[in-house]
């Protein structure tokens, strides 16, 4: 007998997941599968809690629809449902509605846990399919946070632009043609300025400017920008920081794209923590700023109702303490003086990663030029003793480790930061690990940028050193991710034997260590882990594919984190009990330490084979 | 005699009232070595079966007759060449297996005529009798439909691809007897909702009288 369905088989292999595992897959799947015409008569006839199946379309068009009757998504040739019952175990929930008929092929329980069994692959991409249908239908259902929407989703208006030679007059016409307020002055489709109503009077009416003079003359040069990805809260910070209320929109390559302003903002927006930022960033005096800052763990508490990513809310606090860092460093010039030299606030650890909790506390420096008379350091002295006070008076604790600008180790110049960066470079002692992994997150808040930025030049070439490399590697290594032998699950106990994983220590921690390792390698400078991950995408040290696994790993971590924060057991924070999982809960977790340690493994292999 | 043909003949009535998603269905094609049932030869037989409205491609079968005598039409149109032949059943054998499905299943064909044709004419030399409950053809049942819209049907227009087309069913390249089963099968699936048109289709809606 030759059971050869060889248009079935064509046709599967070329579908993921099968296209990238053996093909003895396929040929299990073609000779396992029954195939239906699904129509809207027979539809509901299907999709049985008691025969759960997947399904995989080949021909017709589908709307999966929830129990409340919203499209969730729409079904095409290629496309697979019915997984999430099959991985739970769960009822089935959605319903299909046919929108034109056509063939379905079906594969029942019990053949899809033996390719589950066989093939890794076939199983980690349903896996993950439903943990993105999960979060993407979690995401649809919470009320839409406003600020956590991306700049592109605000943006109606198109790009109104002129080249930098137009005239003023024309640059006005243009203006009125669009009802705009402000235009955008390009130059090979990238942004060399900006003009606003507010120049057209201040500096061409008021100062007696010829209107055919080129616009060049007038826009504002070099001016703020944002990216359409970033998200909404970004574009409020910047504004509300730099005090503008036109903020140009570029994508990924500089194109001018559009302009988004306060009023686009403020029509967006309710009572929200943004609202407070932007108060802290007006606060005349500190007896304002205190009261503001009284207001965050309230605020936070009632907005975290609304959002169910723990990273946001990593960022907010950060963006919170960011905002009354600088505040106070303005408010102390105002009663000083202004900085006798440039200088750079920076911060380090969770508030540079953006990553804060209510609990952090103050990781901050100060970088100075070299070579500061004592009269300018004296000054700078008393700028980080008010800052980190004030700081500690808005509810920010000291730091333990006396991470702050008050401390003369965290206030330096230029050539003594790098001297003791160095320094942990050079002899990478366990202690030295340990700084390094807090000092090398650092992220600028106030001041001078261009200081910071030699800085960066200066740390990433004096830590491009291979010894250093491999030691880190190393002490990631060493941190084991809680899984044992048999892919059991390695629990740690208290002292009131209470059963747990640390999700933080044994899974988030590392992450962050290791893409901290590969960014350092690449030389990208930036802090938050996320953000690190999309710019290694450019960088050829890692495959794309494990940096999106790593950032699977990461959110899923970060969101189960969230969980511990409701803490029936009195668990030491951020652990978790993993019987209280479900079983495709654990599984994902299982799945995710899984590849946390080849993530080790591989950073391990590549920057520490020499010293194994 | 008489009481004997009119008992078929009640049963066969009594069978074209049931509804047809009730009933179990073989769908069946052949590859041939030319048209004429007096010279050329099966040289392959294929079927698939359709259970409460699910074609059963688990159960699935192809076999090749190895008794073939010779591949007249070209071996590529067919996919299967001689060295392919040696792995095949006798068509005794074949024909066994095929027919302990008539007595609960009703035959599918697309063109029956030649077929079915092609299968009488092997179980009469084989000394084998087969009598199948009812037979239906994708083909008429197609005919009968355009005929019934008032459409002009040309020469092409029943070809297996062409119907397929008409209701938007995947292009299926390969002429491998599996192939055409499978796809006679959907076919017969699409046409019976079209049909249909969410009344319960009964067997006689389906048949060409």
């Amino acid at each position: 007998m030759n059971n050869e369905q060889q248009e079935v088989a064509q046709f599967v292999k070329t579908q993921t997941p099968f296209s990238q595992i053996y093909s003895s897959a396929t040929n299990y799947f073609v000779t396992h599968i029954d195939s239906i015409y699904l129509t809207r008569e027979n539809q509901s006839q299907w999709l049985q809690s008691d025969s759960p199946r997947l399904f995989l379309i080949r021909s017709g068009l589908y709307d999966l629809v929830d129990a409340k009757g919203d499209v969730i998504t729409r079904l095409a040739q290629g496309d697979y449902f019915g997984f999430p019952s099959l991985l739970t175990g769960e009822a089935i929930q959605n319903r299909l509605e046919t929108q034109k008929e056509g063939i379905v092929y079906m594969l029942n329980q019990e053949s899809f846990d033996f390719l589950r069994r066989e093939y890794k692959s076939f199983e980690q991409y349903f896996v993950r399919a439903h943990a993105n249908r999960l979060l993407s239908s979690h995401y649809k259902s919470q009320n839409e946070s406003w600020s956590e929407k991306k700049i592109s989703e605000l943006m109606s208006r198109k790009a109104v632009t002129l080249p930098p030679d137009a005239s003023i007059r024309q640059t006005a016409k243009k203006m009125k043609m669009h009802g705009v307020s402000s235009i955008m002055i390009t130059e090979f489709e990238q942004l060399v300025g900006v003009v606003t109503d507010r120049d057209l009077r201040n500096r061409v009416l008021a100062d007696e400017v010829e209107p055919k003079e080129a616009v060049s003359t007038i826009m504002s040069k070099k001016p703020k920008y944002i990216f359409e990805n970033n998200r909404v809260f970004s574009a409020l910070h910047l504004m509300l920081k730099h005090n503008i209320h036109h903020l140009p929109v570029l994508d990924e390559h500089h194109k001018a794209l559009g302009m988004i302003t306060s009023t686009d903002l403020l029509r967006q927006q309710k009572s929200d923590p943004v609202q407070l930022i932007g108060r802290i960033y007006k606060a005349h005096n500190i007896s304002d700023l205190k009261r503001y800052a009284d207001e965050i763990p309230e605020l936070l508490r009632g907005f975290s109702h609304n959002i169910d990513d723990i990273s946001l809310i990593g960022k907010l606090l950060s963006g919170l303490t960011d905002a009354l860092t600088s505040r106070l460093i303005h408010l102390f010039q105002e009663d000083n003086g202004a900085a006798p030299t440039s200088f750079s606030f920076i911060c380090f650890g969770s508030q540079a990663r953006e990553e804060q909790t209510l609990h952090s506390d103050q990781d901050n420096g100060l970088l100075l030029p070299d070579d500061l008379s004592d009269q300018h350091q004296n000054y700078f002295r008393r700028m980080g003793e008010f800052v980190c006070e004030q700081l500690v008076e808005c509810g920010i604790r000291r730091c333990p480790g006396n991470i702050m600008a008050s401390s003369e180790l965290c206030r330096m110049g230029i050539s003594d930061w790098c001297e003791r960066f160095f320094k942990w470079i050079k002899s990478p002692t366990p202690e030295a690990m340990l700084n390094c992994k807090i000092f090398f997150d650092l992220r600028f808040i106030e001041g001078s940028n261009s200081l910071y930025t030699s800085f960066c030049e200066q740390l990433t070439r004096i830590s491009r050193n291979d010894l250093f490399y491999a030691a880190m590697a190393n002490d990631i290594k060493s941190n084991a991710v809680p899984i044992g032998l048999f892919n059991q699950f390695k629990l740690e106990k208290d002292a009131k034997q209470h059963k747990f994983i640390d999700l933080k220590k044994r899974g988030v921690v590392i992450i962050n260590d290791i893409v901290r390792l590969y960014a350092l390698k690449a030389g990208v400078r930036r802090a938050n882990t996320q953000e690190r991950l999309d710019a290694l995408l450019k960088y050829p040290l890692l495959n794309n594919q494990d940096l999106y696994n790593l950032k699977d790993c990461w959110r899923f971590l970060t969101q189960l984190r969230l969980r511990t924060q409701i803490n029936e057991e009195g668990l030491p924070s951020n652990c978790i009990n993993p019987d209280k999982l479900n079983s495709l809960e654990r599984h994902q977790l299982k799945e995710a330490f899984y590849l946390i340690k080849q993530a080790q493994q591989a950073a391990a292999f590549k920057f520490a084979r020499g010293s194994l | 005699m008489v009481k004997r043909w009119l008992d078929r003949y009640l049963s066969k009535k009594k069978l074209l009232a049931t509804s047809a998603a009730s009933q179990r269905y073989i769908v069946i094609d052949l590859e041939l070595t030319g048209l004429d049932v007096k010279q050329h030869e099966i040289v392959s037989v294929a079927w698939v079966l359709i259970e409460q409205q699910c074609i059963k491609l688990s159960q699935a079968a192809h076999y090749i007759n190895k008794d073939v005598q010779q591949l007249e039409q070209s071996p590529v149109f067919h996919g299967i060449a001689q060295k392919d032949i040696i792995t095949g059943q006798s068509l005794d054998i074949i024909l066994t297996k095929l027919s302990d499905y008539f007595d609960d299943a009703i035959l599918v064909f697309h063109n029956a005529s030649l077929d079915w044709g092609f299968l009488k004419h092997a179980f009469k030399a084989q000394g084998m009798v087969a009598k199948p409950r009812l037979i239906l053809d994708t083909f008429l049942i197609e005919k009968k439909r355009l005929h019934q819209q008032g459409q002009e049907i040309g020469l092409d227009d029943l070809t297996l691809a062409a119907c397929r087309a008409r209701y938007q069913l995947p292009d299926y390249h390969n002429h491998h007897a599996l192939t055409d089963a499978t796809a006679t099968a959907e076919l017969l699936l699409a046409q019976c909702y079209q049909i249909g048109q969410g009344k319960d289709l009964k067997l006689v809606d389906l048949v060409y009288l």
